[in-house]
């Protein structure tokens, strides 16, 4: 056995016996608020066996290990849907980049910790109402104020904002250049004053995202993890933190032996509805999609291992499964026929073809919109083009509306 | 597990491609289009004089004793640049069928020839639009075959044939040469792929797998070869998708190149999509030769590779417009292949049912 199988082998089994205590049966029934704090404890012992901060600094309460340990151990916890969610932007991207571009060791240094044990919880504040995919167009200010700063505006599409004690953030401190120019990276106190968080429903009834409002909000300059006017750099690079991530070929929805077990328990026209051609047709396309992710995630591992740069195709992985489950799921509901009406707003998107189906658009926009994606396979793999783009060069105050 | 190319793997995906691209041009391979019988006669001694021929055969019978992966990468060149002739995958599944079912007389016999190349070996397995029914159109008794196998690949210029067939118990799988078989030419749309209906009247053969095995080893076959094609279908499709891409960075209309509108370049990196994930799958299936889901991993690289090339020479004409159309261009050399191989060992359908079967447990 590999070292990275023994890994995973003991990952495996320290997960397994987490599992009566914070697996899917534990988590069943309770409120937002017990899973948040079943959750807090699920991390707190994930710190305590080593399973927090895995790839992350020694010096940091981190682990010192690889990218493929940390991978590995994602795929395995993938598998037992523990109450992580809460802390996957938070351990993802705020806490790194402040590990990276904090410059107040000590503040860092509690912070990290603190986050590592599930006891505070960062989001990132980046999307506005006026930008999603252009970044760069936000309008969040932040204008100079005694020796610190003064933050006004919005953000939006906040992931766990409502439960977060900080928050990296984005904002225009200079409006007379181009608009990547002009911006300036800060974290944030969360329960600042002037600090409001709205939290929005998703078509799903779900409610993680928010609203998140800005008016008069005081930071001192010690705040800012960017030069002014540098902060795009800072976001790009939060961006970019975690290039190899845990994927999911069934685009984080039902596994296609639930599809399988679907259409033998359906009748079409008085067979089971896995004679059906057309049935068979989409397991088949779904299989050899499926299994070329599968092909492209385990070759990246093997190249990882090997010491090499994984290909640029691992970025195929969140474009092309999230809509192929989002078709998959549309034709589950399908095949029920009346007894396809029924949706329960608990059930898991893992396991749930109608949970699964009503939760793929947001699949498909967050994280990365396919069309932006499309847009940056074409542009830094192929070497095609950008878009034209008007406000190219143009200072973001003279940009027509 | 997927497998990383080792070195030696790497000089052999880049010695051929670039052998391949100094001998094949399109202007050879359109005159072609209007011949029956007629195949790249320059290609064929390529892969000859290269050693692919011999690639996967045994050591002891003048082959080099490598395997699916390797000439897999030679397919995936030959894809690339069209390949002139259909002989290597046909001749590969002749061969496997010998060396893999056969005694040691008959693997005595055929292999050496085949290894070198001298003779030209093909599979008959269908029988009309069935790629492997369950009763072969054509008879096997008394040591002899008779009936006709309808659109054998290379059928026109091979030496010998393996032949599925109906034998008294069941199908068998026998091996027969072709000197006394009765030809007919199939006028098709890439004739360089010497399709012809092969007419047996008690022709001489020698069984190499009967009773119940015939049909699993002739899926075996089918099998292999399919990983083969698969790779040659992603050579197609990657240089469509290439050429696409190319052009949309030289061709200006409305005053900026056509690869900066989202409708041509996201056609372009939906066309990359598709030739990785066929790309994956064919790495994968040929890393699982011997193993026990090697069907559906090849099953899966047939499918994913088939819908690559179609779709790539489908958009990649389309991002041409008018020039696209032309003969002299030749990108319908690439349409025309791209479908030609989509039916060569059993088309899309086939290997759906296939696959299907096996996830399910319906074939056990």
């Amino acid at each position: 056995m590999s070292d990275l199988e023994a890994y995973r082998a003991r990952a495996a089994t320290w997960l397994e016996s987490m599992v009566p205590a914070f697996g899917k049966a534990a988590r069943k029934g309770l409120s937002e608020a017990d899973d948040l704090a079943l959750a807090r404890r699920y991390q707190a012992a994930k710190f305590e066996a080593g399973y927090a901060g895995i790839n992350w600094p020694v010096e940091y309460g981190g682990q010192g290990l690889g990218h493929l340990e940390k991978v590995t151990f994602d795929s395995e916890e993938m598998k037992h849907g523990f109450p992580n969610a809460y802390f996957g932007i938070s351990l993802g991207m705020p806490v790194p980049i402040l590990m990276q571009f904090g410059e107040d060791k000590a503040f860092v240094k509690e912070r990290v910790l603190k986050a590592l044990r599930g006891e505070e919880i960062w989001c990132q504040l980046f999307s506005e109402p006026a930008g999603g995919s252009d970044l760069a167009g936000l309008r969040t200010k932040a204008e100079p104020d005694g020796n610190g700063w003064k933050i006004n505006g919005q953000k939006v599409w906040t992931s766990w904002a409502q439960y977060s004690d900080y928050g990296v953030i984005v904002v225009r401190t200079d409006p007379n250049v181009p608009k990547h120019k002009g911006l300036t990276y800060f974290w944030v106190d969360m329960k600042a004053p002037g600090v409001t968080v709205r939290p929005i429903r998703l078509a799903g009834g779900d409610s993680h995202v928010n609203e998140v409002f800005f008016d008069d909000v005081k930071v001192d300059d010690d705040h800012r993890m960017s030069p002014v006017g540098g902060g795009f750099a800072v976001a790009m690079a939060t961006l970019m933190i975690e290039r190899y991530v845990a994927t999911d070929s069934g685009g984080f929805g039902p596994h296609l032996d639930l599809f399988v077990a679907l259409a033998w328990d359906i009748n079409l026209n008085g067979k089971p509805a896995i004679d059906d051609g057309r049935i068979r047709q989409q397991i088949a396309r779904n299989y050899a999609m499926r299994n070329g992710l599968n092909s492209i995630t385990a070759r990246a591992m093997a190249m990882m291992q090997a010491g090499m740069v994984p290909g640029p195709e691992g970025s195929l992985n969140k474009l092309v499964s999230v809509r192929s489950r989002q078709k998959l799921s549309e034709l589950a509901i399908d095949l029920q026929g009346n007894d396809g009406f029924a949706f329960d707003d608990h059930a898991s998107q893992k396991e749930d073809w109608t949970s699964s189906w009503i939760n793929a658009p947001t699949g498909r926009i967050a994280g990365g919109a396919d069309e932006m994606l499309l847009n940056t396979i074409a542009e830094k793999i192929l070497g095609l083009p950008q878009d034209h783009r008007p406000d190219k060069g143009v200072p973001f105050n003279q940009i027509p509306a | 597990m997927s497998i990383l190319y080792d070195e030696g793997q790497q000089a052999i995906a880049t010695e051929s491609r670039r052998v391949l691209e100094a001998r094949m041009n399109k202007d050879e391979l359109l005159p072609l289009l209007e011949m029956t019988g007629r195949y790249h006669e320059g290609f064929w001694n390529t892969a000859k004089e290269q050693g692919w021929t011999a690639l996967a055969l045994p050591e002891e019978y003048g082959g080099l004793a490598l395997g699916l992966v390797e000439l897999g990468l030679i397919a995936h060149q030959a894809g690339r640049t069209l390949s002139g002739a259909p002989f290597l995958t046909s001749g590969f599944g002749c061969a496997k069928a010998i060396e893999l079912y056969g005694s040691d007389e008959q693997k005595t016999r055929w292999l050496p020839a085949l290894a070198s190349g001298e003779i030209v070996g093909v599979v008959a397995f269908a029988s009309g639009s069935d790629p492997l029914p369950a009763y072969p159109a054509i008879r096997f008794a008394d040591g002899r075959i008779s009936g006709r196998a309808a659109g054998v690949t290379g059928g026109l210029v091979a030496d010998i044939a393996v032949v599925y067939a109906m034998g008294s118990l069941g199908p068998v799988l026998v091996v027969a040469e072709l000197s006394d078989v009765e030809r007919s030419a199939i006028g098709g749309f890439d004739n360089s792929r010497c399709y012809a209906h092969l007419g047996f009247t008690d022709i001489p053969a020698q069984p190499l797998a009967i009773d119940g095995a015939a049909r699993e080893a002739a899926l075996h076959i089918l099998s292999l070869q399919a990983v083969i094609t698969a790779h040659e279908q992603t050579g197609g499709a990657e240089a469509m998708m290439e050429i696409a891409r190319d052009y949309a960075l030289t061709r200006r209309a409305f005053g900026q190149v056509i690869g900066a509108f989202q409708s041509v370049k996201h056609r372009i990196a939906e066309l990359y999509g598709l030739v990785e994930l066929a790309r994956a799958n064919c790495i994968h299936a040929a890393s699982r030769e011997g193993k026990d889901d090697f069907i559906i991993a090849a099953a899966a690289a047939r499918l994913s590779a088939t819908e690559a090339y179609d779709t790539a020479a489908r958009d990649c004409i389309q991002i041409h417009g008018g020039i696209g159309v032309t003969w002299e261009i030749g990108l319908h050399l690439h349409m025309r292949r791209a479908r030609s191989l989509a039916i060569e060992q059993g088309n899309g359908l086939f290997w759906e049912d296939i696959l299907v079967d096996r996830l399910t447990g319906e074939a056990a």
